[in-house]
């Protein structure tokens, strides 16, 4: 080795790049010349050249992995897929937004102070995988625009309530959902709904943590005397304008936003119509607490429920206030 | 979910899982830790794949995920030494147990592939890459944070550590 001449040593990367199958063709002209005059090359030549052949053998080597370790894979990146949420933040009309979604559905509606993700439930929540990909999640938040801008009335999102705290926490989430658009209802109502009238406080309290604000309507859910009460933490100011997006009017009183309960219309429970709040009928309803009150006729008929007969709401429409 | 552009990720694991796998094996050379690292290529891949633009070549994105994997496993010099030993004494044990091990053929893979798992680690990942998965230069190069140059020279260096290494020892023809 230590006698091969420099210009050997110079071409053996070209020599053992041709040999091996790996050379270009200027190379291995080079490479040619060279050889036919130099026989230790030469044989150094062949030497790669069976090289060559043996890796070449040893990579066809069929270690093909086991289905076991496919399936293995398999199972953890369904887990995976399983625990993934895909988000982005956006900016709204309301503030920022962060919307998070799973395969299942949209998981998180996040008002955020800014875009500082820190203090956002997603990265607390246990088990979840958050990843950032606005395709995703820009569909949702194109229909939430258009629903702040009154141009949508329904947001009809596959729902993914993981995130609710408990079996408790999920049927208030989903008694919330039922609320139609442009109505209230009161907490006590929302108890009712579960079959827990006594846990008014409580539902109050799944509300304040409600992972889907605006997709599942808590600002539908007031007070019994008609005070908005709170939202999101100390947020009643959106709340009292998500209402009037859909026609709910809402009175600023001395500490609190108020809606006239008695310059709306009424459905009682169970019933297909809608009733002036003077109606006759209000006097015999079993379960108060589950009136639902409409800001306006027109959402209430949207709501499929009809005039009713005794006290027609359609020939004499409530005074807007 | 899909991603526009890009094929579902399933498509993506049914088509290189098992060529990643491989390449891990030859270059790990120890099935429980070539099944590992290839688990977190794709668990990898499957988080980042929707930043992945429409036109890129996911199969040499993939093998750069490995090889990232493979090299910070292999990181802590201690590791990489027990695991060399390791090698070279599950090989010598395989050729001298098996039967079929004895045929002049698989004799010299088997000799190849203990020499390749004695190459420094930059060397043996270039190595492998270039003359068994056929990456191209750059693609290497990438992977390794190198010149296309160093990666050429790092797949001669490899050859040529195996060759002396031969020297003296017929290689069985073939073909």
């Amino acid at each position: 080795m230590s006698r091969t001449p420099s210009q050997c040593l110079e071409i053996e990367p070209a020599l053992a790049a041709t040999a091996t199958g790996d050379g270009d063709a200027a190379e291995a002209a080079r490479v040619e010349t060279h050889v036919r005059a130099c026989a230790p090359c030469r044989a150094a030549f062949a030497r790669y050249r069976d090289l060559g052949r043996a890796v070449a053998a040893w990579g066809r080597a069929p270690e093909t992995p086991p289905d076991a370790a496919r399936a293995r894979l398999e199972s953890r990146l369904a887990n995976l897929r399983a625990r993934t949420l895909l988000y982005r933040v956006f900016s709204s009309p309301l503030g920022d937004l962060l919307i998070a979604r799973s395969e299942d559905g949209v998981s998180l509606v996040e008002y955020l102070a800014g875009r500082d993700l820190r203090h956002s439930r997603l990265l607390r929540a246990a088990g979840v995988e958050a990843l950032e990909d606005g395709a995703e999640v820009e569909v949702l938040y194109r229909e939430l625009l258009e629903y702040l801008e009154h141009k949508r009335t329904r947001l009809e999102w596959p729902l993914d309530l993981r995130l609710a705290r408990s079996d408790f926490h999920r049927r208030v989430l989903e008694a919330t959902a039922g609320i139609p658009y442009g109505a209230v209802m009161s907490y006590a109502g929302v108890a009712c709904e579960i079959g827990k009238p006594a846990a008014v406080r409580a539902v109050a309290q799944a509300l304040r943590w409600n992972p889907l604000p605006i997709v599942v309507p808590c600002h539908r859910v007031v007070g019994a005397s008609g005070a908005l009460t709170g939202y999101a933490g100390a947020r009643v100011a959106l709340k009292q304008r998500l209402l009037a997006v859909e026609g709910v009017p809402a009175v600023r009183g001395r500490d609190d936003y108020r809606i006239p309960r008695d310059a709306m219309y009424v459905r009682t429970p169970g019933s297909a119509e809608y009733c002036l709040p003077s109606c006759t009928w209000l006097e015999r309803v079993e379960q108060p607490q589950r009136i639902v009150r409409f800001g306006s006729r027109a959402s209430a008929e949207a709501a499929g429920l009809a005039p009713c007969t005794d006290c027609r709401p359609d020939l004499h429409p409530l005074a807007r206030s | 979910m899909s991603v526009m552009g890009q094929p579902p990720f399933d498509a993506v694991v049914a088509t290189h899982h098992a060529e990643i796998h491989r390449y891990l094996l030859r270059t790990t050379a120890r099935a429980s830790e070539a099944e590992d690292l290839a688990q977190e290529t794709f668990l990898r891949a499957y988080r980042a794949y929707r930043t992945l633009t429409p036109d890129a070549n996911v199969r040499a994105w993939l093998f750069a995920i490995a090889t990232n994997l493979t090299r910070n496993h292999f990181r802590a010099e201690g590791r990489r030494r027990r695991a060399h030993a390791e090698v070279r004494a599950s090989r010598a044990a395989a050729v001298a147990d098996g039967p079929e091990h004895a045929a002049l053929y698989n004799e010299a893979r088997a000799r190849v592939e203990a020499l390749v798992a004695r190459l420094p680690l930059k060397q043996r990942l270039a190595f492998v890459l270039r003359r068994i998965h056929d990456l191209d230069y750059d693609t290497i190069a990438r992977s390794l944070d190198c010149s296309s140059e160093s990666a050429r020279a790092h797949v001669f260096q490899a050859l040529r550590k195996i060759r002396v290494s031969l020297d003296g020892r017929e290689l069985p023809h073939q073909e």
